[in-house]
């Protein structure tokens, strides 16, 4: 069976069986360079569902609009589960709330082109799901190219990462797409909302513009799953995943912890160890 | 005012002149597109991509200008004037946003002197497009790839040379030393300009669609329609018609800037009271507004529906939610 007929045939039953209200899965969009999520509520809609390519959003970005539901299906990659991993640890979310149809993944293409992100993907496969849609898929050797651009950049002196992170900041419009379509933040109001008082200015100023990027990107830190979302949401295409990698690659090498893979580690920030670095405290 | 012809490497010559006297804006290639940059060399020039990423409205209406400025004395002092602007490479659809920007901003009864000051001192030079991209539907607003409104000059690609069609006396002015336009010159523009239309597919019963959000403000659609919405400002932030701003005060010791900015009404926060209520707060209830200013509100407000066709929102969108779609549903459901 193809994995769309599997995927239909799956979330009827589910469906059906009344053991979940809606599937969580994506739909082609005529027109669209993308497909768009679909919310299954029932067998003609579960009919339309499809997982591929051109599925870009991190789908966990709607789990928890379905809070109040009893139970939700969701179609899960290997960067959706990780996220739901995350929801769940930071109690968002009750993990018998979630039916999770696993799904291997073998990158994201927008207009043909692999998102970076999938390039260096190392978990392809769901990390945590009720059952899986097809087989897993081999995780890919990495692109050295994207490592390699990155040790480039950190030999560069301070001066000039900043004038190439400015550069590519200096631009944003402040659409904020970057943090809807990012599933771990979901804070009522964020703090660049926030009028009282009011935190980061409103300007496209440089400054008010980085203030905003470097605080988004540390909120991350121990949270971001590098799914790659809000890279590939910038219609400025700006390189936010560069803040995103820096910040995952230093929680890696100071509490060797990733996130999102294993539900039984709480994220690095959340927990104390008597061995973490404590260089910070002079 | 007669059509006239411009080599390329003429056409190169005069960007080049008009940099050494005047500030030129083009698309320049980005990494993966183009966008708007000030130029210093006409080889800077892309027009590979039908649309840049951001839309041509900051020519009028910059996303973050600065109103005036003042320190603790008072003395409010108010920012340089624009000074004379080229805008090379502009998409007809672009075009048309600036002239609705243009419109909205300083028509009728409206004088807003921050766009006026914009609007003349920018000479528009626009070039048809020859290949749409499947987001494109300007036909099916009133529009066209080889449309004039809102341009001071009009180039068409010919292949070696551009067909140049003044449209104002600026445009006049700086074509006038070029040789008239021949008739097969001529005949070769329109059947370009057929080609292309022919590939611009989707059509839109405006009228239809008018008079079904006339009343449709209570209609079930918008909630079904907006459920996939992730609620960002892209569509709005990257329409070349959307003109909503924000004022904001920025004191930097002692010293403070009044900066107007884009806004959204995609924003939770945009409808916000000073008491607490927002009428708006729904995620359907602001899709509706977008949907609704478009193809109604503004048709009331200065006499015109304000989408253009570039397809920036569809192109862009990050859930897939495509405009044209999305009026064929409100059509469909009513």
């Amino acid at each position: 069976m193809n994995p769309d007929d599997l995927l239909r045939s799956r979330a009827k039953e589910l469906l059906n069986s009344k053991q979940v209200r809606v599937v969580l899965g994506w739909t082609a969009s005529p027109g669209s360079p993308v497909s768009t999520p679909l919310f299954a509520r029932t067998e003609e809609d579960a009919d339309r569902l499809k997982v591929d390519e051109t599925c870009s959003l991190n789908l966990a970005n709607y789990l928890l609009r379905f809070k109040d539901e009893e139970r939700v299906a969701i179609v899960a990659r290997g960067c959706e589960s990780r996220s739901i991993v995350v929801l769940i640890q930071e109690n968002q979310l009750r993990r018998e709330q979630v039916y999770i149809l696993g799904k291997g993944c073998t990158g994201v293409f927008v207009q043909g082109v692999k998102s970076p992100s999938c390039a260096q993907c190392r978990y392809p496969n769901p990390v945590i799901y009720d059952e899986m849609l097809g087989d897993p898929v081999e995780p890919a050797e990495p692109d050295p190219a994207l490592t390699q651009a990155d040790a480039e950049f950190d030999r560069l002196s301070q001066n000039e990462r900043w004038e190439i992170v400015s550069a590519d900041i200096s631009r944003c419009i402040r659409c904020y797409a970057c943090r809807q379509v990012c599933p771990n933040c979901y804070c009522p109001v964020c703090f660049v909302d926030a009028s009282n008082p009011q935190l980061v200015g409103k300007t496209h100023n440089l400054s008010d513009n980085m203030l905003f990027h470097i605080i988004r990107a540390l909120h991350m830190a121990g949270r971001c799953v590098e799914c790659g979302a809000c890279h590939r949401a910038c219609p400025m295409g700006i390189d936010l995943m560069r803040f995103n990698r820096r910040v995952c690659r230093i929680v890696q090498e100071k509490f060797n912890a990733v996130s999102g893979v294993d539900l039984n580690y709480p994220p690095a920030l959340t927990r104390f160890a008597p061995d973490d670095p404590q260089e910070f405290i002079k | 005012m007669n059509p006239r012809i411009i080599t390329k490497d003429e056409l190169n010559r005069l960007i080049d002149q008009l940099i050494n006297t005047t500030k030129v804006y083009a698309p320049v290639r980005d990494k993966t597109g183009a966008r708007w940059a000030k130029i210093s060399s006409s080889t800077e020039v892309y027009l590979e991509e039908v649309n840049t990423r951001d839309p041509a409205k900051g020519f009028f209406f910059p996303r973050c200008e600065l109103l005036l400025k003042f320190d603790q004395q008072g003395c409010p002092v108010e920012p340089e004037p624009p000074g004379a602007t080229v805008v090379f490479g502009i998409r007809p659809c672009d075009a048309r946003g600036l002239e609705f920007i243009k419109k909205f901003y300083t028509g009728q009864d409206r004088n807003d002197p921050y766009v006026r000051a914009r609007v003349e001192q920018t000479v528009l030079i626009g070039v048809a497009c020859s290949q749409p991209a499947p987001t494109c539907f300007c036909l099916a607003v009133g529009g066209s790839p080889h449309s004039q409104t809102g341009l001071d000059l009009l180039l068409i690609d010919l292949g070696n040379a551009y067909l140049a069609q003044p449209v104002s006396e600026k445009g006049e002015e700086l074509s006038r030393t070029y040789p008239e336009a021949d008739e097969r010159s001529l005949k070769l523009a329109s059947e370009l300009r057929e080609k292309v239309e022919a590939e611009i597919r989707t059509r839109i019963d405006t009228e239809r669609l008018l008079a079904i959000l006339k009343d449709g403000f209570n209609s079930a659609v918008w909630a079904e329609l907006s459920k996939r919405c992730v609620n960002c400002g892209i569509c709005t932030l990257l329409c070349p018609t959307c003109h909503c701003f924000d004022i904001t005060d920025e004191s930097v010791r002692g010293k403070v800037a009044r900066y107007r900015v884009w806004d959204s009404c995609q924003f939770p926060f945009y409808s916000r009271h000073a008491s607490g209520h927002n009428p708006r707060f729904s995620p359907s209830s602001r899709f509706r507004n977008r949907v609704m200013d478009k193809f109604y509100y503004t048709v009331e407000q200065v006499g015109e529906i304000s989408c253009v066709g570039c397809g920036r929102c569809s192109a862009n969108c990050p859930a897939g939610i495509n405009i044209c779609q999305t009026v064929q549903e409100i059509m469909e459901t009513k």
